[in-house]
């Protein structure tokens, strides 16, 4: 027993002792659990994917390890951030892709602000976010006061849908995306019959769409998330409201459509914060070693690809493990071309590549219709 | 749709609510009704029962088409959850409130609350935090009656709603264990002396209320068609509130009390806002205790000073 105790002393000793390269972490912050966790794991099998893609085409950083560390943000902005204030007080993270929900990334922005930590957001789409100021904070999809009206307008030109009903969850991204909405239906003359809110969780919808139904809209748009999204889809189909149905890219995600079941979501509607990566011959490569790896690609991969692509550029750039290095080296890319398109930053850290699509649900899965470029 | 159109949907959308509410209520006032516990574990065991419900899904390797009869599925479902729902309930008040029964009734409500975190924490850790998707085992079959419309699903809920409470009544009037259960709850030391075993009687009562809960667990996975391990809160407290509504301790009580809840709820968010939902019931709940502060139907509950 003593000399297994012995030789434990002596592995421990040795393992304690050997050289140890040093570290750069990139953080990532979403929801790895509650009702969003699909959305949260599609965002992290895109960033690990370009990770790993790069580390075989040599080292990032010469004599550094490169580390992805998730973290578990549970879509609630406390959890956010305290997700980011762990982010700061690690030395060694240089960035942070995340988070998800609007309503995350509003707070936990200030947080990497003050730290002047480069945070990159692969699909938060409130325009406030951007609006703050912080130099710190990039994004690579469009924002909702581009979804809301490319949204209204394709229901009203292209779908002859003039008379309205409109649903937001009341989160930041939700409420926000619904207001933009809104205000462009109201600019084209359209007629919006209600706006009303449902709180995230919620399940019952019955009450709610019996009202819409004998207000007898030609559409309903809903701002949301997809797990409210589904049940809305769902039971619209059970009360039998012959509406058109809507919604944001909360809804994008390959989970809506069993949720909703196939019969009901048949026919859906949704915008989404990028083009079509299945029409982008440069994004086959990325669709294909997902396939492979993880199956079916996820609604958000391609955007925690992208954003994980450019957080590796800067760290190339930059050439250091240096937080402000980084961060000034985001500030030299200009025509990054990705999978979603080719990126410059605007001041406010918003990408110039501003381009949304509509999906709808054919025979049960997502359908290419068209895409609007601003 | 006409005016009354719509608020004979918000009634069929208010009914089929108020069934679940009702079968969780039973469980509150049932062991209220014996023990003079909230047992506020019983959420817990009925957001268990759709998880029993999912299980047996998964047990019968269903992932694609489901094959066979619905009903058969249902029924399957129906069955692990009970049988599971119920020696859960049992073992929870062999474990947590047999040994607390003595003990000052502060201490009970605590170990009640306590046992609600260790369910809702143990299925987190077996069934993953995610929501979990309840494949549609029954196909959407949808009526129009009357300008509104009525889904095959709420007709099982309305249906199995009314048999269950049928049963239950008639097996407390009718059946000699039942009448042991009514003399434990009047005075279980004379129950005693007259030769009943209250120990066990209690444990039947327990039995029975998660079994209740258990068919509203399932009817709630099949009708939302996800399942997440902190449904059983809300769920469980509007239940409560419904028992309170009619009564605590009172078996009609209970189950008027619920399907008011689900009418009064569906009426309320239909008519003013769905924002207010929630607020809605428990503003009900606190008028109605100004005007009739022991329920609408009386509560049952013998004074024990």
């Amino acid at each position: 027993m003593r000399q297994l105790a012995w030789l434990l002393a002596g592995v421990l000793w040795l393992t304690s002792c050997g050289p140890r390269e040093p570290v750069v972490k990139i953080g990532f912050a979403g929801p790895l659990t509650g009702d969003q966790a699909a959305h949260g794991l599609d965002l992290l099998r895109g960033a690990q994917l370009a990770l790993e893609e790069a580390q075989r085409q040599g080292p990032i950083l010469p004599g550094h390890r490169v580390e992805l560390v998730a973290m578990d943000d549970q879509r609630s902005p406390t959890q956010a951030v305290s997700v980011a204030k762990k982010f700061v007080a690690d030395p060694d993270v240089m960035a942070v892709i995340g988070h998800l929900n609007s309503s995350c990334t509003m707070p936990a922005s200030a947080v990497y602000h003050t730290a002047r930590l480069l945070e990159l957001s692969p699909v938060s789409s409130n325009p406030q976010i951007s609006r703050q100021g912080f130099e710190t904070f990039y994004r690579i999809c469009a924002t909702d006061d581009v979804q809301g009206p490319a949204a209204a307008q394709f229901l009203m030109d292209q779908l002859q849908a003039r008379r309205i009903f409109l649903i937001d969850d009341m989160t930041t991204y939700g409420r926000g995306l619904a207001n933009e909405f809104a205000r462009a239906v109201q600019e084209h003359r359209g007629q919006l019959l209600g706006h009303e809110g449902i709180p995230q969780g919620e399940k019952d919808f019955a009450p709610l769409l019996t009202k819409i139904k004998s207000l007898a809209p030609e559409a309903i748009y809903f701002a949301g998330m997809y797990p409210e999204g589904a049940l809305l889809i769902k039971q619209r189909y059970e009360l039998q409201v012959p509406a058109i149905f809507m919604g944001g890219d909360g809804l994008f995600e390959e989970a809506l459509v069993q949720l909703a079941t196939p019969q009901a979501a048949e026919g859906v509607y949704l915008t989404t914060l990028g083009g079509d990566i299945a029409g982008v011959p440069a994004a086959q490569g990325f669709v294909r070693a997902y396939e492979a790896k993880y199956g079916a690609v996820g609604a958000y991969s391609a955007y925690a690809y992208e954003a994980m692509n450019i957080v590796l550029w800067a760290i190339k750039t930059a050439g250091q493990k240096d937080r402000a290095a980084v961060l000034a080296a985001m500030k030299h890319l200009k025509e990054y071309s990705g999978i979603l398109g080719v990126h410059t930053f605007n001041e406010q850290g918003d990408t110039r590549n501003r381009i949304i699509g509509i999906f709808t649900v054919r025979n049960g899965r997502f359908t290419f219709v068209t895409q609007v470029v601003k | 749709m006409t005016w009354y159109h719509t608020l004979l949907q918000h009634l069929i959308n208010g009914l089929a609510l108020g069934a679940v509410y009702a079968l969780i209520a039973l469980g509150y006032t049932m062991v209220y009704g014996i023990l003079q516990l909230i047992n506020f574990a019983h959420g817990e065991v009925f957001m268990l029962g759709a998880y029993f419900g999912l299980s047996a899904l998964l047990l019968g390797q269903v992932t694609g088409p489901l094959p066979g009869v619905w009903c058969w599925w249902v029924t399957g479902m129906m069955l692990l959850a009970i049988l599971g729902c119920s020696l859960t309930g049992c073992a929870i008040e062999r474990l947590a409130y047999r040994p607390l029964r003595r003990a000052p009734k502060l201490s009970l409500l605590i170990t009640a609350i306590g046992m609600s975190f260790v369910l809702q924490n143990v299925v987190m850790l077996t069934y993953g935090a995610q929501d979990r998707h309840i494949p549609s085992v029954m196909p959407t079959i949808r009526w129009t009656v009357g300008g509104a419309s009525v889904t095959a699903m709420q007709v099982v809920l309305v249906c199995s709603g009314l048999v269950v409470m049928l049963a239950l009544h008639l097996f407390i009037r009718r059946t000699r264990v039942g009448w042991a259960m009514q003399a434990t709850a009047q005075d279980p030391v004379a129950a005693r002396l007259m030769g009943i075993p209250v120990d066990r009687i209690i444990a039947l009562t327990f039995a029975l209320g998660s079994a209740l809960a258990a068919v509203g667990g399932v009817l709630f996975g099949l009708y939302y068609a996800t399942v997440n391990f902190h449904d059983g809160y809300l769920m469980g407290l509007k239940a409560f509130t419904a028992a309170v509504l009619g009564g605590i301790g009172n078996i009609p009580g209970a189950m008027l009390g619920g399907t008011l809840l689900g009418l009064l709820e569906s009426v309320g968010a239909g008519y003013l806002s769905s924002q207010w939902k929630n607020v809605f019931a428990f503003v009900i709940l606190v008028l109605l205790l100004i005007c009739r502060p022991r329920g609408l139907l009386g509560e049952r509950v013998v004074d024990r000073d």
